[in-house]
């Protein structure tokens, strides 16, 4: 029984958290791997924390990853993935986060309390061995809607390459599931691109 | 629900709930009703998308007695059915489920899902279904992985047509929306036809307690069979040390969590067929064991059933238990593989620690810079606007204004200020308001106020609204009505706007006209300036006074027009925004398409979220804030 590679993505319900999911699952499944989901839909959907396990091995493991054995956490909001490092990451993790936070309905600014995506990032960095932020908003903003994050985020972590995913494969995953064309087609590239310019942070970086 | 999805090199991915529908496919099911309830709705979906393919019959029920009763008449009529449903629904249910125990099923088949929602993600509690089985009498099985949910299913079919009495399959949140593949079996094509005759003696009277004593027996035979059922395995050798019980999915979180300690001395057994116990099953399994340590959600069900198994056997014989009843795991809450490598760690005397030091001392940094990220209605949804004008009205009230609330999204109203005060059950706004109106008389001098939406009303408000009437209750009932049961994802209820063909629409104004409310007056959620006004007047009336407010779900409005794009743009004007000094639009309001720029100190609408619904624009003191 080899080890699971672990894959969590961590996000604000409405982000694209699921079909997220779903993608690294059908692209592990087309690479003849069995890919286990855990995730919790329902109540959460409405602006709660979200976050998707997936677990790829060569056997039936159980949904939920332990704490502290996160190989790629794919942060679709930082407070969100702080939260998900905090709970899963280890020393191993390697993170690629979007740095375009959703506020909570209590926090606004920093001066609520609320943490700066660099923050994050650098509190990211102290507990993992790679942190690639990378600058979603912008890139949206380009593109013309921010609906593309998870097409976005999914073509950065297809191209960074470290998970045992071929970025043809997500792609593809990905497809099936949304209609990949347009301001998707064009977000998913925007991610395999901007992902190649980050100098990551972290541990080992 | 998402299709599901294929794969040349594995077959299909499936979730629990898809497993348990597939399931009840390859058992030639001809029958489901259900009423929609997380985590349980996705096996009804599932059913009803195939159903015409399948030539089965599926229905959304009212609520989930009436499921049950449904389900019943058909497995009577000899068409197996099913009838799927969240914890809470089982209570609903209930009462018709301990009655149906010993009247018997028939020869169709009857199998319940119950699919609780440990740490109540998605529930206003976090019960134990189980003891449902016991109270019933009634066989339980319980599937570990997405594969069991759907080979059990069949199972349970072919048990209760023995049998002739209700199976119960309980499912949990993990289970229910995990995914993973499943080897997929065939479906028989069936084509069922009606027995000529129903059973005899559908009902228990005049000797219910001989039907008891008749269940008990049958009872008795299903525990037999379980003894060597292929459902239930045990992993152990003579090294073992400490034996784990578990049951559902908490049996993948042992697996993992002995693989990760590596350790040779913790035997494994799963248990399936939780009620009744395979007693010498479990006997011999715990002979010559030192520790037995049980893993389950929620309750120490089945830990309480072995503890009294055993508790004639000479002490000293008996391993030592461990469990919920012993503090060895948490008796509430969800499990997970960590709880279990530290619970087993610390029951053998071994230390795991699933960090190193210097990343514990990172990671315990980090967290104080997290903070809790509360649910929030999306944003446009207009029961935002309805607590926006209770808050109002609690206002001008000088706070004398209770609301009791009831179960769907509006019930994230607990969290705007608490601007709802109560939330239990399906329909308890409206049942306890039937109390509090009528406290007047020791000196209640609130006006009371119950809210429900369409869905519920339908589900369990008429009887309290008919006791509100006959007893005079001075009760201001509002009814949201956005034509759909959102919470779940818009399954139809028989209020909805659209109905299919062979389905009738049932008018909620109607029903409240027939039941003789003082006053019946509908409303517009969306106009917030004269829902204040409205509800306002109308609490301050003597009597019961119905309000139906049109409501909206956003996100059911985007599934049906697509986008917002040809309405017009909300700006705000920043030369009439007060800015810091006021900030009513994102801290009171709170619609989460309204951001605030930090370093400008003015508010923003995100674009991307925005419905250009306009909602915001009276609660704006200063006028800022306008559709262009």
């Amino acid at each position: 029984m080899s080890k699971a590679y672990n894959i969590l993505v961590a996000g604000v319900g409405g982000q694209g958290n699921l079909v997220c999911g779903r993608a690294l699952a059908d692209a592990s499944c087309a690479q003849g791997m069995l890919p286990v989901v855990g995730q919790i839909f329902g109540a959460s959907q409405r602006g709660g924390s979200v976050y998707t396990h997936v677990r790829i091995a060569d056997h039936d493991t159980g949904p939920l990853i332990p704490r502290g054995r996160v190989d790629t956490l794919l942060g679709l909001e930082p407070l969100e993935t702080l939260r998900a490092a905090v709970d899963y990451a280890g020393p191993q993790t390697t993170v690629v986060l979007s740095t375009m936070g959703v506020r909570t309905t209590a926090t606004h600014c920093e001066e609520d309390g609320h943490p700066s995506s660099d923050e994050v990032v650098d509190a990211l960095a102290t507990i993992c061995v790679k942190v690639y932020p990378v600058d979603a908003g912008a890139a949206l903003r380009v593109i013309g809607t921010a609906r593309a994050l998870n097409a976005y985020m999914l073509g950065a972590l297809a191209a960074l390459g470290n998970t045992p995913l071929h970025a043809d494969n997500i792609k593809a995953s990905l497809a099936e599931i949304i209609p990949l064309t347009g301001m998707n087609l064009a977000a998913f590239g925007a991610g395999a691109q901007d992902i190649m310019d980050v100098t990551p942070v972290g541990r080992n970086a | 629900m998402t299709p599901m999805a294929k794969s040349e090199f594995c077959g299909m991915i499936m979730s629990g709930n898809e497993a348990i529908a597939r399931g009840a496919l390859e058992a030639g099911i001809g029958f489901c009703s259900s009423y929609p309830g997380t985590p349980s709705t996705g096996i009804t979906s599932t059913l009803m998308k195939d159903a015409t393919e399948h030539d089965i019959y599926v229905e959304w029920s009212v609520n989930e007695k009436v499921a049950l009763e449904a389900a019943a008449g058909a497995s009577w009529a000899g068409i197996p059915a099913i009838c799927p449903m969240k914890s809470l629904g089982l209570n609903v249910a209930a009462d018709f489920l301990l009655n149906l125990n010993l009247s018997g099923t028939g020869k169709g088949g009857l199998v319940v899902v119950v699919c609780d929602d440990p740490k109540g993600h998605s529930s206003s509690n976090e019960q134990d279904s189980r003891f449902y089985a016991k109270a019933a009498y009634l066989p339980l099985l319980e599937p570990s992985t997405c594969q069991q949910a759907k080979d059990i299913i069949p199972y349970a079919f072919e048990l209760s047509t023995r049998f002739e009495i209700p199976v119960i399959v309980r499912s949990t949140t993990r289970l229910c929306h995990s995914r993973a593949i499943v080897k997929l079996g065939d479906i028989p094509k069936r084509k069922w036809r009606v027995t000529d005759n129903l059973p005899e003696r559908l009902y228990n009277v005049p000797n219910p307690h001989l039907r008891h004593r008749d269940l008990l027996e049958k009872l008795e035979l299903v525990s037999k069979e379980f003894e060597n059922c292929e459902w239930n395995n045990l992993d152990s050798r003579d090294s073992t040390e400490l034996l784990t019980i578990s049951t559902g999915v908490c049996h993948s979180y042992v697996e993992e969590a002995v693989a990760l300690l590596d350790d040779n001395a913790v035997g494994r057994l799963r248990l399936v067929t939780t009620h009744p116990l395979p007693k010498q099953f479990l006997l011999n399994a715990m002979k010559g064991i030192e520790r037995v340590l049980f893993v389950e959600e929620i309750d120490p069900f089945v830990e309480d059933e072995v503890r009294s198994l055993v508790v004639n056997h000479p002490s000293g014989e008996m391993p030592q238990f461990y469990g919920k009843r012993t503090g060895n795991v948490p008796a509430f809450g969800e499990m997970n593989t960590d709880i279990l490598l530290e619970s087993i760690a610390r029951i053998l005397g071994v230390v795991y620690e699933p960090l190193d030091a210097e990343t514990l001392v990172a990671v315990e940094n980090a967290r104080k810079l997290l903070f809790s990220r509360s649910l929030t209605f999306c944003a446009g949804c207009t029961h935002r606007n309805v607590y926006w004008a209770l808050r109002k009205v609690r206002q001008r009230l000088k706070g004398k204004l209770v609301v009791a609330g009831d179960i769907g999204c509006y019930s994230l109203g607990v969290f705007y200020d608490e601007s709802m005060n109560t939330m239990q059950a399906m329909g308890s706004g409206i049942g306890t308001a039937c109390g509090l109106g009528q406290l007047g008389r020791f000196g209640f001098d609130s006006k009371v106020l119950a809210v429900a939406g369409d869905s519920t009303f339908f589900h369990a408000c008429i009887p309290a609204l008919v006791n509100a009437k006959h007893k005079n209750a001075d009760i201001t009932f509002l009814i949201l009505d956005n034509a759909t049961t959102a919470m779940t994802g818009f399954q139809s209820h028989p209020g909805s706007r659209e109905q299919a063909k062979n389905r009738s629409h049932v008018s909620i104004e109607k029903v409240v006209n027939a039941i003789g409310a003082d006053s019946v007056i509908t409303g517009d959620a969306f106009d917030i300036t004269s829902m204040v006004e409205l509800l306002h007047r109308t609490v301050l009336k003597k009597g019961l006074h119905v309000i139906i407010l049109a409501s909206v779900c956003r996100l059911e409005e985007q599934k049906r027009i697509g986008s917002y794009d040809t309405e017009p743009e909300v700006y705000i004007d920043l030369e009439e925004c007060s800015g810091e000094k006021c900030r009513i639009c994102v801290d009171d309001f709170g619609c989460t398409a309204i951001s605030w720029d930090c370093e400008a100190g003015h508010p923003v609408i995100l674009e991307h979220l925005c419905v250009r619904c306009g909602a915001c624009i009276v609660v704006c003191p200063h006028g800022a804030i306008r559709h262009r």
